[in-house]
């Protein structure tokens, strides 16, 4: 599904695809908390792309930005 | 569907820009409120003639049970008020970070119970016989519980080993002159970034000639040459890491830090290296800022009894010059680099990206300014002392205090350590990656030692005297 939303605001951090809360980090990604966390400054606004399983800024972008919806497609994850 | 899928519903987990309410949502800017509050509150009661002393109880040195019977029957009510005190600031920050006070407060109370029997063992005068050094202890224990007998997950609330470590590098900062840190500062941090660079050049080159993908080679070398996870963390996400990638730097970086925890301070005393020079070898050879001072107070304690010339705070002052003030800081630049080199040599549009020198800032890891501040405050404030007085009266009723609340946050964060590790939950890391992080493993410690112990012996020997 593309969006059209203007490419300002096409930044991972507005997508639906784009999961950056700490808790959900610490899940994801096993041992973090044992000598850091994903609460720490240096960590910025970065998280984890569902779609194209990468770590990024939330301020990246890509042709596969959507906005969140009441309905997503099942499975993606 | 997995676990993660179920506890974290769809489109309500990706988190607005902090800005300002970086202030209160991040962890580093708690651990600077908590840990500059506890040294204002001291010195306002320093400056009207009292002191913070009741509630920083610590286990006195015990030679027998009787002894240490009548020390907690003495002082109960104390150590009450202490678990009160860290119960009621560790909540508010935590839940201002977003976790349950439910969870965290039974958790916080199984940390503090296990820390009081730790830090009162480390206080058994044989303990350094039988080598009970209060962080390996703790650690061991930690691992035991959690890898061994086996702990509901929930408990992790209370188990913050960064939020602690931070606490107790901002209250650190209260008891190392800031004018130390003017004066050995350059050396510790040439010393640190000779090591980093190398370091994370042979990880990348080995990672890289070993085939694996330039962005996990970067974010295992950042790993091992700036601070252990964290550095792995940030650096995979400014150069827009595999998903995968930062698993297996998190499970290579806490097998080795937990290895060098047992092996550096014990290989440091077979060699007679004096305590300020075993700190900085353990600043430049340790990934991670908890880990590395668990063996640098462990360093520390051996040289309080004797074992090795110098004094225990001249391993933890050296290892934290070294560790935090010469690497540390540093990975908002590493960051912002390795985001440049991402962008515009190995992949120019995936990622739609174009890196702003504004990440050196946010990235920047902002419990360091604590830190300064407290040494700072304290510094001023003492400075019309002479040495005689600043021995006699500001040491036991100011400095000593918050040393020993130090003390706690660390034991607090050692445990945790422990208690958080489960080596069966870790992500598998695979060999080559593992070879890569070695290899500059390996490369760290040598050359960490050469400057540590050779090239600026005298540096470190004379640290604090």
């Amino acid at each position: 599904m593309r969006d059209e939303t203007p490419q300002a605001q096409r930044q991972c951090r507005e997508c639906r695809h784009f999961r950056n809360d700490a808790k959900y980090l610490e899940t994801a990604f096993m041992g973090l908390t044992s000598l850091s966390s994903g609460y720490g400054s240096v960590r910025s606004d970065d998280g984890i792309c569902v779609r194209h399983d990468r770590y990024l800024s939330a301020r990246s972008s890509c042709p596969d930005f959507s906005l969140p919806a009441a309905h997503v497609d099942a499975g993606e994850i | 569907m997995t676990n993660i899928d179920t506890e974290f519903p769809r489109e309500s987990i990706a988190a607005p820009p902090l800005r300002w309410r970086e202030l209160w949502l991040k962890e580093d800017w708690w651990a600077i409120w908590l840990g500059l509050g506890i040294v204002v509150v001291a010195y306002v009661f320093f400056a009207n003639g009292a002191s913070i002393r009741w509630i920083a109880v610590t286990p006195a040195k015990w030679s027998t049970l009787s002894q240490l019977g009548a020390h907690f029957a003495a002082n109960y009510v104390r150590y009450i008020a202490q678990f009160v005190a860290w119960l009621a600031v560790f909540s508010i920050a935590l839940t201002a970070l977003g976790h349950k006070a439910r969870e965290f407060i039974p958790s916080f109370i199984v940390l503090y119970v296990l820390s009081v029997i730790i830090f009162a063992l480390g206080q058994w005068d044989k303990a350094n016989t039988y080598n009970l050094e209060p962080p390996l202890v703790a650690l061991v224990l930690g691992l035991l519980l959690s890898n061994v007998v086996g702990l509901p997950r929930w408990l992790d609330a209370g188990f913050r080993v960064e939020f602690y470590i931070k606490t107790g590098i901002v209250l650190l900062g209260a008891t190392l002159p800031f004018t130390l840190i003017i004066w050995a500062g350059p050396v510790a941090i040439l010393q640190a970034s000779i090591v980093s660079i190398v370091t994370f050049q042979v990880i990348y080159w080995v990672g890289v000639k070993l085939g694996l993908d330039r962005r996990l080679a970067a974010t295992l070398g950042a790993g091992g040459a700036v601070c252990g996870v964290s550095a792995a963390i940030a650096i995979s996400g400014a150069v827009g890491g595999k998903k995968e990638d930062a698993p297996i730097a998190i499970t290579v970086v806490i097998i080795w830090a937990i290895a060098m925890i047992f092996v550096l301070p014990f290989v440091a005393q077979y060699l007679h290296l004096p305590a300020g020079v075993g700190g900085a070898w353990i600043g430049t050879s340790e990934f991670a800022d908890a880990a590395g001072f668990a063996a640098a107070q462990t360093y520390g304690n051996i040289a309080s009894s004797g074992a090795v010339a110098g004094t225990s705070d001249q391993s933890v002052f050296a290892y934290t010059l070294v560790k935090v003030v010469g690497r540390d800081v540093w990975i908002g630049i590493w960051a912002f680099v390795l985001a440049i080199i991402a962008t515009t040599q190995w992949e120019r549009t995936e990622t739609g990206r174009k890196p702003e020198a504004a990440e050196i800032w946010w990235r920047f890891p902002k419990f360091v300014i604590g830190f300064l501040v407290a040494s700072l405050i304290i510094t001023l404030v003492t400075t019309s002392y002479s040495l005689a007085d600043f021995n006699k009266s500001v040491v036991p009723t100011l400095v000593a205090p918050i040393k020993d609340l130090r003390t706690w946050a660390f034991i607090f964060c050692f445990l945790s350590i422990g208690l958080t590790t489960r080596f069966r939950e870790l992500a598998g890391a695979g060999k080559k990656p593992f070879l890569a992080f070695s290899a500059g493993a390996v490369v760290n410690v040598i050359i960490g030692f050469i400057l540590s112990a050779i090239v600026f012996a005298a540096h470190w020997e004379n640290l604090v005297r």
